[in-house]
């Protein structure tokens, strides 16, 4: 007997719901809001009126926006290759090494993730500090961490401490899984060491790896956390990122609207950069 | 018969001294809630007196810990038209950027203007730009006076500066004699109201009314002179620019690198509770230099704030008796200065006794000085028509990025001025006002 045809949907209607009332209905309600601008006469409070695409129009001659997004991809075209390159050396070592110490390197690796964001940025803001900070004082300079110039690159260090052991620990499970029969016919072939992580290795770690690419490129278009925790400290330019920049529009100037408008265009752009990179890996075939 | 006339003397100045609370306005029968959110320091305890007083009146007391934070959920509240509370906490600067919203009560529509006598002058204007609506009950203020490192000044052979040149001889003598290792003063780079409380004691305007209209001058002359000024100690490296509140800040202050700044009157309180033991009983507090020796001392105002009933509160009368308590009654000014260090808008309040408690801190950590003196004397020469700008968030956060490019020597201190001035006004028309 057929179970009847709701049944699946009984199942899913959980997610289904959580998934509307938290996902499509907000993405929904920033659409609808970015149709509208503020018009004021004289005195008092703005009138909402419906602006069409006027917001989109201003979205595309923001100086401001426009530059949050090149700062970000100066951000991600330098800090993912350095993170994965890290995570991927930390899990091919742990993966050859054996013995206690193992695990020991497996969870002080992962450690820092699980420091929130907030708290990491605290943390670093103090070993940034222009006069206390260890490194200055081990080196004897006063190197301006968070001037307004290196500050993007000292927020890609937090980032990098941040997520390095996270991307490990998924590439570690992946090498965990390759088969270890295909060890031994590789080393009754004769290869070992560099060939086993050339040829067998890194080849079967290539899914995993682009797992933790796109993950890596969605999540360094959301990066908030860090630069809005280090701003009090000094100037952090308000476009260091797309988010603070939006984020200062809604609530610094008040204007829901358009942050609603940047909020849609950063995700559209998100998506399409997530589509550009999986199109070409794809095509690329081997990394 | 001398010592009657004594004894009836001391009653009488003991009774002044303990004025009576101005008489509120009738509390609204019935039992009433209200929520109140502000970043006070031990605000639940000043509320107990309250509800003894009016015991049909329950306050929810929120602490939302003050900075941005606080205005993002408020502003929010605000915009979604549910879930804001019945009295909140701004600071001058931020109040029209509030009014904006529509999300606030004219208080004025309530009484409010019966109790304008009440406060120092000044607060008065930045609550009720035009004399008539009233957008808030004053609260505390941050009255300009120099504090200062009194051993610290000793120690280089220098007197307390009482004029703007004299600062600048001190600075030079401070940092020759210390060979470049202490500073005068502190340039707070960071923070535009620090800046502009400067120019303010010197007159300066930087937003006005112009009937329908607005009038922004961040670049005016006055404006410049002031940077100018601090600009060119900065480059001889006469004075720093640590930045506020950070502990690279303190740090130096503790050690004795900087000798003295322009704080507001709510920052002798932070000097008392970040430095604790290093270097306490050695400050002190003095009148903000001055541009023309004279008797008169001219000052500005650095933050201070205000209470605000919201739109939403379904209890306007309850909320605004509340706010009027909260900075007129005794109980309360006391209160918020013990717990808070909030320098009260109160006229009276500025000569409490409790403000000049020698045993207690801030007092206790500029060596047992009144320094609440100092402030008052501060506060009564405030320029009274100073205005602020619904885009003052804007200003705000845009000053750090011209004094950020004016340090790094690709601005004058007059193009970052003209570019504050420029960038801001773009910003200003882009979100709808009529300004020039």
């Amino acid at each position: 007997m057929k179970p009847p045809r709701a049944v699946p949907w009984l199942f899913l209607s959980p997610f289904l719901v959580l998934f509307a009332a938290f996902y499509v209905a907000p993405v929904l309600y920033a659409g609808y809001l970015s149709l509208f601008i503020k018009k004021r006469a004289g005195f008092g409070p703005a009138k909402e009126v419906f602006g069409g695409l006027t917001n989109y129009v201003r979205a595309f001659q923001d100086s401001d926006f426009l530059a949050s997004l090149l700062n970000i991809l100066k951000f991600a075209a330098v800090q993912i290759p350095l993170m994965i390159v890290l995570a991927t050396a930390l899990a091919l070592a742990l993966d050859a090494s054996r013995g206690r110490l193992q695990g020991f390197f497996r969870t002080a690796f992962y450690l820092p993730y699980t420091i929130p964001s907030v708290i990491a940025g605290l943390l670093w803001g103090y070993l940034y500090s222009k006069n206390l900070s260890p490194f200055n004082q081990i080196t004897g300079r006063s190197f301006d961490f968070l001037g307004s110039d290196v500050v993007l690159w000292s927020i890609a260090n937090i980032v990098t401490w941040t997520w390095t052991g996270y991307n490990m620990i998924t590439l570690y499970a992946a090498l965990q899984n390759i088969p270890s029969d295909l060890y031994e016919a590789a080393r009754i072939d004769g290869a070992d060491g560099w060939n086993l992580t050339r040829f067998i290795k890194l080849p079967l770690l290539k899914p995993s790896l682009l797992l933790v690419l796109i993950f890596s490129i969605i999540g360094t278009m959301q990066i908030f956390s860090e630069p809005f925790v280090i701003r009090p400290l000094g100037y952090v330019p308000d476009n260091i990122t797309p988010n603070t920049y939006l984020y200062l529009v809604a609530t610094r100037d008040g204007n829901f609207s358009y942050a609603a408008t940047l909020a849609i265009l950063l995700a559209l752009f998100t998506l399409l950069l997530s589509a550009v990179f999986l199109r070409f890996t794809r095509r690329g075939g081997d990394l | 018969m001398n010592k009657v006339l004594m004894t009836a003397l001391t009653a009488l100045l003991a009774g002044s001294a303990l004025a009576a609370d101005p008489a509120f306005p009738k509390a609204p029968s019935g039992k009433v809630t209200l929520e109140v959110w502000s970043w006070v320091p031990g605000l639940d305890k000043t509320v107990q007196a309250f509800e003894k007083a009016y015991p049909n009146i329950d306050v929810k007391v929120t602490n939302l810990g003050g900075g941005p934070q606080t205005y993002t959920k408020l502003l929010t509240t605000l915009k979604a038209g549910t879930g804001a509370p019945d009295v909140a906490q701004i600071e001058y600067g931020f109040l029209p950027a509030f009014v904006d919203t529509g999300g606030l009560t004219d208080l004025s529509t309530l009484g409010a203007n019966n109790y304008r006598k009440y406060f120092v002058p000044w607060t008065w204007g930045q609550v009720s730009p035009d004399g008539k609506a009233v957008f808030a009950i004053p609260q505390d203020t941050g009255p300009f006076a120099m504090v200062y490192n009194d051993a610290g000044l000793k120690k280089y052979g220098v007197s307390v500066p009482r004029t703007w040149a004299e600062y600048e001889k001190a600075a030079a003598t401070v940092y020759t004699k210390s060979g470049g290792q202490v500073k005068l003063g502190n340039f707070y780079a960071t923070y535009a109201p620090w800046f502009m409380a400067l120019a303010w004691a010197d007159g300066a305007q930087f937003f006005k009314r112009d009937g329908d209209r607005w009038v922004q001058t961040l670049n005016n002359p006055t404006a410049k002179k002031v940077l100018n000024y601090w600009y060119g100690m900065i480059k001889k490296g006469h004075v720093g620019t640590l930045n506020a509140f950070t502990s690279d800040y303190w740090n130096a202050v503790g050690a004795g690198k900087v000798l003295s700044n322009m704080e507001a009157a709510w920052g002798p309180g932070g000097y008392a509770g970040s430095l604790k033991d290093k270097t306490a009983g050695q400050w002190r507090a003095a009148n903000l230099p001055q541009w023309t020796a004279g008797s008169t001392v001219r000052s500005g105002n650095w933050g201070g704030s205000s209470n605000v009933v919201t739109a939403q509160s379904k209890n306007k009368e309850a909320a605004m008796l509340f706010s009027l308590w909260l900075n007129l009654s005794q109980s309360a000014i006391s209160n918020n200065w013990v717990n808070g260090g909030l320098f009260p808008a109160s006229d009276a309040g500025l000569d409490f006794a409790v403000l000049k408690d020698k045993t207690k801190n801030p007092s206790k950590f500029f060596g047992g000085q009144d320094i609440s003196a100092v402030y008052a004397r501060a506060s009564r020469g405030v320029n009274v028509n100073f205005q602020w700008a619904p885009w003052f968030p804007f200003a705000n956060d845009n000053f750090n990025k011209q004094m950020d490019l004016m340090l790094k020597g690709r601005l004058t201190p007059d193009q970052a001025l003209d570019a504050w001035q420029r960038e801001t006004l773009a910003e200003a028309k882009k979100q709808g006002y009529d300004v020039r």
